[in-house]
């Protein structure tokens, strides 16, 4: 299973990203507010596809590549 | 694949705090910084005067000083080859750089002023969030100064 990360960049314009990686369903959208909260104002959030992953589906596909 | 949130950073702390971020964002920015009482500074405004100098001054957007951390006139004043910015509380308890210069455009130490604010925003929010990080007990696992300056933290989620 890929790792659940979560990278902060902070532009040299005090801009910041927060942009979460290997996090399905719901909980990657938690885990970047959580710590956007801590920063400051959410000005706009980008769902990718891999928000819409449920944590099942990703399990069904680890199971396909491991019975190989 | 991932979700990306864009986030307006909001500057919110004691003096000791900011001024510390203002410390180590001009530096970074190759400013000479030094902090300053109200008659030093008063020195250093008048010594200024009548020599052609501009001079522009730019609040710092979503900041707050909090009250009662901040004697009067206290500042952080700072200079890179002929410019000077001077770092104080606004009268609306915000954070404010004055930029003046001699022989500089408006717009030169406009762009200056913004470049610092920006820098002195990234420190802020850097401590502020390694300190939080800390607090919660969460692990930085790589970190990185990219080529454009800007600063990456890793995290495993909690």
């Amino acid at each position: 299973m890929a790792s659940e990360e979560i990278e902060i960049e902070i532009g040299a314009d005090g801009q910041v990203k927060v942009r979460t990686k290997g996090i399905k369903g719901e909980a990657c959208k938690e885990y970047a507010a959580a710590l956007a909260r801590i920063i400051g104002r959410i000005e706009s959030s980008e769902p990718t596809s891999e928000l819409y992953e449920t944590p099942n589906e990703v399990r069904r596909v680890i199971d396909i590549r491991q019975s190989h | 694949m991932s979700t990306v949130m864009i986030v307006a950073p909001i500057v919110i702390a004691n003096w000791g705090a900011i001024s510390a971020a203002v410390a180590a964002g001009v530096a970074a920015a190759g400013f000479t910084a030094t902090a300053h009482t109200a008659a030093v500074a008063g020195q250093a405004r008048s010594e200024s005067r009548g020599a052609g100098i501009s001079r522009e001054e730019i609040e710092v957007p979503d900041s707050e000083i909090l009250e009662g951390t901040v004697g009067t006139g206290e500042q952080v004043v700072a200079e890179r080859d002929g410019i000077r910015a001077i770092f104080t509380r606004d009268v609306r308890g915000g954070l404010k750089v004055c930029v003046e210069g001699a022989g500089i455009t408006a717009q030169e130490l406009r762009r200056v002023g913004e470049e610092l604010i920006g820098r002195v925003t990234q420190q802020y929010v850097y401590h502020r969030l390694v300190s939080e990080l800390e607090a919660r007990h969460v692990s930085i696992i790589h970190e990185e100064v990219t080529a454009d300056q800007a600063v990456k933290i890793r995290v495993r989620s909690w």
